[in-house]
């Protein structure tokens, strides 16, 4: 697939990088980057940049959703270093992560640069197994025997005994979940270099690995990359029962809290933040972020209430519900649909793939030079009318309710000239369907077997 | 630029608090623009692949932070609003402790008014999600077009299983929440009257049916079908009481009552 080739073209160019004694590469591509997205993205530093190429080489396709993103991590945690926290848990604590997009952290680039080279060697990111060339990196990376690795405990209470506000912050990024935790993961290793968040200071690297984390079956976050804890009613439940057991939310501890509900994988950072969070919806009943300007626009409601003549307070807020019901259904049709124009896509891509690969194993020489004229006209012509085909039928189907399926089997039943469509989208150029068409015409062999 | 500016309008209207904390649409345009017109040595195809990634990622992590904060902050209220329900109810009702026929009345109508704000911040959430990730969708395609490149398909794969996208227990609350209220409401001589009152009614300031109205509009909006119609695109977006949607006049966010 076309992918291919692309991945491999940065592969090679991402492995250009990490040979060249890093710096001079770098040094000479960051400095475009930033001028570039300076306007807009000042706060992130270009060698992360350089980070995102690692990842692109190591990353096949999407295969595990966070990595990415704990790329972005990682370089955070080197350009914008505001303290780390590592825990010898799972879940380690990342002020950056939220510190990273405000201003005060913007990094001291050209001094991180140079600890780039060494961090660039120990791959962060890319816990998973499914990736062995980074495990054997990582495992090779010097974390094990990093003798700062025993400091982690002490400038970790040190961290913890921070602001409040950044724990709140660290803990939003610890990952996690609950009850079928499966330890499967890396641990996410910063030097302690600093201990007082503001300062932007940068870390000696050549031990910093960052590892991703996690994963918790039962939440949707398929990716180690970042720690980061999603609650549900049910660990809810357990942390109200614990809290009510240790004599209600004023005099819980987050450590018995934590203790008591004996949860896998929960750490303390994320009971402080969640026990933070149950005390001021209890003393602020209905407070949320935005409930000052609720307040205030409660009041303007009520008044704006009283305007809709005729209309008591709880007629309007029947129609208040009325419109929200209505909006929360379209976006799970929406949402549905868009799954499943998602899914199609997918299937087509395998089947390109698949093509393309019962092709190359079929090729004769003359691969059919008579045919591409006809099958190409039939095709392009086919493109517009079966779109607008599809387009209306997608329409109707939706309107009459019974959209997603019968949309889904209209897509199916013309293989054929979707596949034209589908590369004319992609790329624009209609003269690209040609090559389909190559493709395209040994699809009456297979079309049957699509068509199963 | 029509999403453009259908997400800027969003954006406006959206509780304040929450306008950071959206796709940054624009520029991410504006890099795939420079990507594709800039085509200098240093910044070659790779690298400009690679920046857009890692802009995508880290807005990504911008949305799951965001969300699974609020999120939890729904869970958590969500217990609350039932506590408080059955405390009222035990206390001031008809079989409660010093029941008062009067408190009940005011604190119920308080609760009630709560729980529909409450209702309508969680739809208002999963509306988010879905606008970003159309957002995303939608820059993917941008990109792809411009430069040829087949980022799209693997990328939003993955954005499909973020947390953010997964609004699996946000609507669930959300169909708890309706219940619960439907519980809590009076039972009432319902929808004809309110039929029969649908004058063009006015919403004035940023309350959350402000929001909710307007994020309907969007979406319509949205979906009206574009020149790049394909067959990845959405249809065109269709709802009953769609003209009662739209005989809500939006006043400025600017109060004047």
């Amino acid at each position: 697939m076309e992918a291919r080739p692309a991945l491999s073209i940065q592969r090679s160019g991402a492995s250009q990088l990490s040979n060249h004694g890093v710096s001079g590469g770098l040094s000479s591509s960051l400095p475009v980057l930033s001028t570039h997205l300076e306007e807009t993205y000042q706060k992130f530093s270009d060698t992360q940049e350089v980070h995102a190429e690692k990842e692109m080489m190591t990353r096949p396709l999407a295969h595990t959703t966070r990595l990415p993103t704990n790329n972005g991590v990682v370089g955070h945690i080197f350009s914008s270093s505001s303290g780390f926290s590592s825990d010898i848990h799972y879940s380690s604590a990342l002020p950056n992560e939220k510190h990273s997009r405000n201003p005060p952290f913007i990094s001291q680039s050209p001094t991180n640069i140079a600890a780039l080279p060494l961090s660039q060697s120990s791959n962060s990111l890319l816990p998973q197994s499914t990736i062995p060339i980074h495990c054997n990196k990582e495992n090779s990376g010097s974390w094990c025997t990093d003798p700062d690795f025993l400091d982690f405990p002490e400038w970790a209470d040190q961290l913890i005994t921070g602001d409040d506000a950044l724990a709140s912050n660290w803990n939003e990024l610890l990952v996690d979940n609950v009850t079928d935790m499966e330890p499967k993961t890396t641990y996410q290793v910063a030097k302690p270099c600093t201990t007082v968040p503001a300062q932007n200071q940068q870390l000696p690297s050549p031990s910093v690995e960052s590892h991703s984390v996690v994963n918790p079956s039962s939440s949707a976050n398929n990716a180690p990359a970042k720690p980061r804890m999603r609650w549900t009613p049910e660990l809810h439940e357990a942390f109200v029962e614990a809290v009510n057991q240790l004599g209600g939310s004023e005099r819980a501890t987050p450590k018995g809290v934590l203790k008591l509900m004996k949860v896998e994988g929960l750490t303390i950072y994320h009971v402080k933040s969640h026990l933070q969070k149950y005390r001021t919806a209890r003393y602020r009943p209905e407070p949320s972020e935005g409930s000052s300007e609720k307040k205030l626009t409660s009041m303007e409601e009520i008044s704006s209430l009283d305007l809709k003549t005729g209309m008591g307070i709880t007629e309007a807020l029947r129609l208040q519900m009325e419109v929200q019901k209505r909006l929360h259904e379209q976006l799970e049709i929406q949402r549905n649909l868009q799954l499943r124009i998602e899914e199609q896509g997918r299937y087509l891509q395998m089947m390109f793939e698949k093509q393309k690969a019962g092709l190359d194993k079929l090729k004769v020489p003359s691969s059919n030079p008579e045919n591409p004229p006809a099958p190409s006209d039939a095709t392009n012509d086919n493109e517009s009318p079966t779109k607008s085909q599809l387009e209306s039928s997608q329409r109707d189907h939706v309107n009459s309710g019974t959209g997603t399926v019968n949309a889904k089997s209209m897509l199916e039943r013309s293989p054929q000239e979707i596949c034209g469509e589908h590369k004319a989208p992609e790329t624009g150029d209609l003269e690209k369907a040609e090559t389909c068409v190559s493709e395209s015409s040994s699809q009456p062999s297979k079309r049957p077997r699509i068509e199963e | 630029m029509k999403f453009g500016k259908r997400l800027k309008q969003q954006i406006e209207e959206t509780l304040p608090a929450w306008r950071d904390k959206f796709l940054s649409y624009k520029e991410l345009k504006k890099l795939v623009r420079l990507i594709s017109s800039a085509e200098s040595p240093e910044f070659g195809k790779a690298d400009a692949g690679a920046e857009f990634m890692y802009l995508l990622n880290n807005e990504i992590d911008k949305f799951n932070a965001f969300f699974m904060e609020q999120e939890e902050d729904f869970i958590i209220r969500h217990k609350e609003l039932q506590q408080r329900i059955k405390r009222v109810i035990d206390t001031w009702g008809p079989g409660g402790t010093k029941p008062s026929e009067a408190e009940y009345k005011d604190e119920m109508a308080k609760v009630r008014k709560d729980m529909v704000d409450f209702h309508g911040e969680m739809v208002l959430l999963v509306n988010y999600s879905n606008i970003n990730y159309t957002g995303l969708a939608k820059i993917l395609k941008k990109y792809d077009k411009r430069t040829g490149g087949l980022l799209r398909l693997p990328f939003i794969q993955k954005v499909l299983q973020q947390p953010f996208f997964v609004t699996d227990l946000v609507s669930k609350l959300v169909k708890e929440c309706e219940n619960t209220i439907d519980q809590v409401f009076p039972v009432e001589v319902e929808a004809e009257i309110v039929k029969e009152q649908r004058e063009a009614i006015t919403v004035a300031g940023k309350g959350i049916f402000r929001n909710t109205v307007a994020a309907l509009l969007s979406m319509q909006e949205i979906r009206r079908g574009s020149s790049t119609y394909g067959h990845f695109s959405l249809p065109p977006l269709d709802f009953p009481d769609s003209d009662l949607i739209h005989s809500f006049q939006l006043n400025s966010p600017i109060t004047t009552v």
